[in-house]
């Protein structure tokens, strides 16, 4: 064995568990997952018979999944937008360098570290017709008691508030960091050119930020299109399907029922959309190609 | 390259001759899953301990959330791994039988001489059957009852000539006794003591689709009848107890059951199983009866957790396995104790169960006992109906109208296959 060849079987094998990991718990499932997406396929069936695109062609007839597609789509009008403009402007806060920042910065940070299902609990109680302390509030003030979760129209706006304070904070920390990136000279330079405070952050602070937007509103995206926690956890996808989500109408379908092909067409569609999108977004908030770089 | 592989491939010898060596020692242990995790898990240990003693097997039990008890037991049935014994619903037992996953148990049954065969329910027995084979034996029954609070009751002087609280039996002595518990004591407009409230929504409309005479699917479980008259008249009652008889609240943020173990609630609908939560419940005077009429004719959902075994069991873990089955069901009594009843005529008899207040009461219901309904579908429409009584009873959609959804959505999922 020569140098080469030994240096080269030494990186291969450094990258091996990696590699092993994800070719058994990513690449086989994704391709199997579309295998099985081509049959009529359930857990404990013998015969598991070839459909072709027998389970795609159901789906465009399926108005559940149409109404969990259109779901998951106000869920990420709600959240990715307005999400991303909250993580800003904490992020804009917190670099004017204020008093006790690391203390704030721990304390937005803080709901990130939560996972979805601690969160759902404590909004949960928060969102309560009954006992909770929002209504308390309302009602105090002579206000309504509404149904917060179980009220069509505000069950699906309530879980994109609580997704919003659960995820602000991680984007809050990239922006910060994008933010620090911007050197003084900049706003020194538009200062004497005149500019504003809005001038400023429209033409220097948003230009120079945009690496950190893109990478934030992709990703929000995309994980605002796999909402399922927070439905799974807090409503079940009711009242009356009004958040019923496409992840969830998987999962459902998957796992309560067992039709593995129909659930793995839901997942395909799903991924088929979600990089269609991701595309679309890119040439459109991106421009320039060393962004993704960034 | 050798360095590393020589430890690996010794390390997978190993495991393998560990593996090899844990399934000669467990060849003579019967895994047993079920999914009580609750009061009821103890109760069944204590169950499994004493059949240990008496018979000389080994029992190892697994007790698995409910809620991802059906995943990992249907993953075991397809892929390997199945335990010997297990729990199944009665009302999921078609999803599982029409795939043969399940070891029927008739022949264990005959060739069993000391097995009084007729001893058992023969409509809960009957709940057990798939395809005309027995698919398992049915452990226990579980109706849903009347509970109610008797420390209100009496308040309310709802008592007989006794000063005994008496519980409603028809639809009038409910609405009238449930008018005088409904109570606003603070004067805000709203009550804060309610005489009923609707529980578990899906369970609590069964009972009242099938007093009315309705059902979900037709009697061939071919198709879908939600929409039918009867159901629409039961739903409608249901929904007028909150909006016209102002007697229970909207089902939406209010823990109802939570509320009656506080006394906030006078009369709840609910599972035998419940029991036990109220047992704990420092300073709650309570009762059980049968569920009111308040429909047509007497009827009231029920469930049953019966004992199965897998297709793949062999003939000697077989009869092992029915030894341990068949224990179970002779011992179903102290089962009973914990929050249940059991489904041998000899055992409700028994002295020992006329002592247990609530369960006796709730027994009187088991020979009209109404199941979920017995189609392979039937976890794939449930959803359906679900959502179906939450917008009627939430005033989302009239119950018609809510039906006449279900309906189209129940008929696509039966016409398919």
């Amino acid at each position: 064995m020569n140098q080469r060849t030994e240096e080269r079987l030494t990186a291969y094998l450094f990258v091996a568990p990696y590699l092993l990991l994800f070719a058994a718990f990513l690449a086989v499932p994704v391709v199997y997952g579309f295998y099985i997406s081509l049959h009529d396929w359930h857990v404990l069936g013998r015969a598991r018979p070839f459909v072709g695109f027998a389970n795609y062609s159901a789906l465009l007839r399926d108005d559940l999944f149409h109404t969990a597609l259109l779901n998951t789509a106000y869920f990420a009008l709600l959240t990715v937008l307005p999400g991303n403009a909250a993580s800003l402007l904490l992020a804009l806060g917190l670099n004017a360098r204020v008093k006790g920042e690391t203390l704030f910065k721990t304390l937005y940070y803080l709901p990130v570290v939560l996972s979805v299902a601690v969160t759902a609990i404590i909004w949960r109680w928060l969102y309560s017709t009954e006992f909770g302390i929002i209504n308390h509030y309302l009602s105090a003030l002579g206000g309504p008691r509404p149904a917060w979760l179980n009220s069509p129209a505000l069950a699906m706006p309530s879980l994109a508030v609580m997704s919003i304070w659960w995820g602000a904070g991680g984007n809050m920390l990239i922006y910060l960091a994008g933010l620090r990136g911007i050197p003084d000279e900049y706003y020194e330079a538009a200062r004497m050119d005149g500019a504003g405070t809005w001038a400023r952050f429209r033409h220097v602070t948003l230009p120079l930020l945009r690496p950190a937007l893109l990478f934030c509103l992709v990703m929000s995206l995309i994980g605002s299109s796999q909402v399922f926690g927070q439905s799974y956890i807090l409503t079940g996808g009711g009242p009356h399907y009004s958040t019923l989500t496409v992840v969830l109408y998987m999962y459902q379908t998957g796992f309560s029922l067992y039709r593995m092909g129909y659930a793995c067409a839901v997942a395909y569609v799903l991924f088929a959309l979600v990089l269609g999108l991701t595309v679309v977004q890119y040439r459109l908030v991106a421009g320039r190609r060393e962004d993704f770089a960034a | 390259m050798s360095p590393f592989f020589a430890p690996l491939a010794a390390a997978l010898i190993l495991a393998a001759g560990g593996c090899s060596r844990r399934t000669t020692d467990e060849a003579g242990v019967l895994r047993f899953w079920n999914g009580f995790t609750g009061p009821d898990g103890a109760t069944m240990e204590r169950i499994v301990k004493r059949f240990e003693h008496d018979s000389g097997l080994r029992v190892k039990m697994q007790i698995i959330p409910w809620a991802t008890y059906y995943d990992k037991l249907t993953l075991s049935l397809a892929y390997g791994g199945a335990p010997d014994v297990f729990i199944c619903h009665a009302n999921r037992l078609a999803e599982f039988a029409r795939y043969g996953v399940m070891r029927p148990i008739d022949d264990l049954i005959v060739s069993d001489r000391t097995f009084p065969a007729d001893d058992l329910m023969p409509n809960i027995r009957d709940a057990a059957r798939y395809g005309g084979v027995q698919c398992g034996l049915p452990l226990d029954c579980h109706p849903q009852g009347l509970y109610y609070n008797t420390r209100l009751f009496r308040e309310a002087g709802i008592t007989d000539a006794r000063g005994e609280a008496t519980p409603p039996r028809t639809l009038s002595e409910f609405l009238q006794a449930a008018r005088r518990l409904t109570r606003d004591k603070d004067g805000d407009g709203r009550p804060d003591q309610w005489g009923f409230a609707f529980t578990w929504l899906r369970t609590n409309w069964i009972t009242f689709i099938s007093q009315f005479g309705g059902s979900v699917l037709t009697p061939d479980l071919v198709r879908s009848r939600i929409n039918c008259a009867e159901n629409a008249e039961a739903t409608r009652l249901m929904a007028d107890l909150i909006t016209r008889y102002r007697i229970a609240p909207r089902p939406e943020g209010f823990d109802s059951w939570m509320g009656f173990r506080q006394g906030r609630v006078a009369m709840a609908l609910e599972g035998i199983y419940m029991l036990s939560s109220l047992e704990e419940q420092k300073g709650l005077a309570y009762a059980g009866a049968p569920a009111p009429l308040f429909g047509r004719r007497q009827a009231v959902w029920g469930g049953s957790h019966v004992l199965c075994m897998p297709r793949t069991i062999g003939a000697a873990r077989a009869r092992r396995a029915w030894r341990f089955m068949r224990y179970l069901s002779d011992n179903s009594l102290d089962w009973a104790a914990g929050g249940q009843m059991p489904v041998r005529k000899s055992l409700l008899r028994a002295a020992r169960f006329r002592t247990m207040r609530v369960q006796r009461e709730f027994a009187r219901q088991l020979p009209y006992v109404v199941f979920e309904p017995a189609s392979h579908k039937s976890t794939e429409i449930m959803p359906f109906y679900d959502a179906a009584i939450e917008s009627s009873l939430l005033g989302l959609q009239t119950p018609q109208a809510a039906l006449d959804e279900a309906h189209r959505r129940i008929s696509q999922v039966m016409a398919r296959r």
